[in-house]
């Protein structure tokens, strides 16, 4: 057990996540707030609902530039290979712990990289619609376009955040030793073995 | 003339969608009507409305027209649009009175997410409350008719109360009150209907076969409804020909959300399932 530690994310990447996901509750709570009545008490933390209408947008923003700088930084361990269509074929073994029916994955596994992509293109969709929401006296009374920017922002947040909980679900309570990472930027050796074999591999020398 | 403030609807709660019933004896549903043919166009109207509801006056400038103000604005509530039409070899002024129609199906309330900011009432009357509207502008696109209009300086959208003020104390609009050729009337929705039926068939009679009522059934009904002389040239005169309560990308919006909330709650039912079947993966195990 006492084998160093492995390094996997710098403090750079970990302040920028750590905006992205700060940004992106606080925006899934008030859009929630804004999308369903009953939940429109979601506002009060912001200081009620006229206030969350103001801040969402700039909180959005914010998002929007750490998500970039997110692209920017992760996007070269990103792209998808052959391993990965077989490791998504066996994503079912995966998500029932038989960890000996799964090919081995690199840095990030085909469902994170999924996960990286998917919600990359759901941040384009929220800020072109959110924009649009913003100042909607720039585009009123264009009745269509603006309800089809709403039905569109919806869908982004339907999208993103059912994502969002199995990431968030996946990354602290079902696989112990992973939220590390986004903290002190460290991962135990025997995690990476389990996780991600063939970062290991590259990162150990065999 | 009791209950006449029973609330049928309110923005952001389940009534927006279902109205609700009136426990109590609810009153009369009132409606005004604009008979267009009436109007000799002295904008009376105007200045009784931003004098009973006390708003501040705008400068208006010459930009060739009759009309006083180009658009409504937070402080108009009420603008006669002289729209200068070439009917046949005249020119004529397709006068509009530029005013919420307060809907039986009003698309501002169903578009609000905003509880209590918008509120309809049994008597027809849809009113905004500024206290609790939050500036998002959902109302403005909701409007099939372009009435809402946003106070940047307030925060809030404001349009025309139909006077609820006055209509509480058994009175009319103020714009009723001032029209000096009876050109706006108030009074029960029936009654009204009847008395538009009844101004289309005399202006039939005088040449003008295409008049007609304008009470659009995509929006339920209006309480502001019109008598349009040209009715074939509903256009030119700024009024939509088939205005619907609720655009499509909008209803659909609120159909995704009903499966939405249902995804929603899955997802974290569905974690905590995951996790009580299969529990923690911890990598110490699998040393």
């Amino acid at each position: 057990m006492s084998e160093p530690l492995l390094h996997r994310f710098n403090l750079l990447e970990r302040i920028v996540h750590w905006v992205v996901g700060v940004t992106y509750v606080a925006l899934l709570l008030t859009g929630l707030a804004f999308a369903y009545p009953p939940l429109f008490w979601l506002t009060a933390p912001l200081g009620g609902g006229a206030m969350a209408r103001v801040l969402h947008p700039y909180i959005g923003a914010a998002f929007g530039i750490a998500m970039l700088l997110m692209v920017v930084l992760w996007i070269r361990d990103m792209f998808l290979n052959r391993q990965d269509v077989q490791w998504m074929a066996a994503v079912h073994h995966y998500a029932t712990h038989q960890r000996d029916k799964v090919p081995p994955a690199g840095k990030y596994n085909a469902g994170q990289k999924l996960f990286f992509w998917v919600q990359g293109v759901l941040a384009i969709v929220f800020v072109a619609t959110g924009v649009m929401l913003w100042f909607p006296e720039q585009f009123a009374p264009a009745r269509t376009l603006l309800s089809s920017a709403r039905l569109l922002h919806y869908m982004a947040t339907l999208g993103g955040g059912l994502f969002l909980v199995l990431h968030v679900y996946l990354g602290t309570v079902a696989y112990p030793g992973t939220a590390r990472s986004m903290i002190d930027g460290k991962v135990t050796r025997q995690w990476a073995r389990l996780h991600h074999p063939r970062w290991h591999e590259e990162q150990t020398g065999g | 003339m009791a209950d006449t403030l029973t609330i049928k609807r309110t923005s952001g709660s389940a009534s927006a969608f279902i109205p609700m019933d009136a426990l109590r004896s609810s009153g009369p549903e009132y409606s005004k009507l604009v008979d267009i043919s009436r109007c000799i166009g002295c904008k009376g109207c105007e200045v009784a409305c931003k004098e009973w509801n006390d708003l501040q006056s705008e400068p208006t400038a010459n930009f060739g027209s009759y009309q006083s103000h180009k658009d409504l604005t937070p402080n108009t509530w009420l603008l006669m649009r002289f729209n200068e039409i070439e009917v046949g070899e005249n020119l004529q002024w397709l006068i509009k009175k530029d005013a919420c129609l307060h809907c039986e199906e009003p698309g501002c309330l169903y578009a609000c997410p905003a509880p209590g900011a918008i509120v309809q009432y049994t008597n027809g009357i849809v009113d905004f409350n500024q206290e609790n509207c939050i500036g998002c502008q959902y109302c403005v696109t909701g409007c099939p008719f372009d009435i809402p209009r946003y106070s940047a300086r307030t925060k809030t959208v404001s349009k025309c109360n139909m006077c609820i003020d006055r209509v509480e104390a058994g009175l009319e609009p103020a714009c009723v009150k001032t029209c000096p050729t009876n050109a706006i009337s108030w009074g029960s929705k029936r009654d009204m209907v009847a008395k538009a039926e009844k101004a289309v068939e005399t202006l039939k009679k005088r040449g003008y076969q295409h008049a007609t009522v304008y009470d659009p059934a995509g929006v339920g009904g209006t309480h502001m409804m019109y008598v349009v002389p040209h009715g074939d040239r509903l256009a030119d005169y700024a009024l939509p020909t088939d205005p619907t309560a609720s655009p499509a990308p909008l209803t659909a919006l609120n159909f995704l959300k009903r499966i939405g909330a249902w995804l929603f709650g899955f997802s974290l039912v569905g974690a905590l399932g995951h996790l009580l079947a299969f529990g923690q993966e911890s990598p110490d195990e699998h040393e």
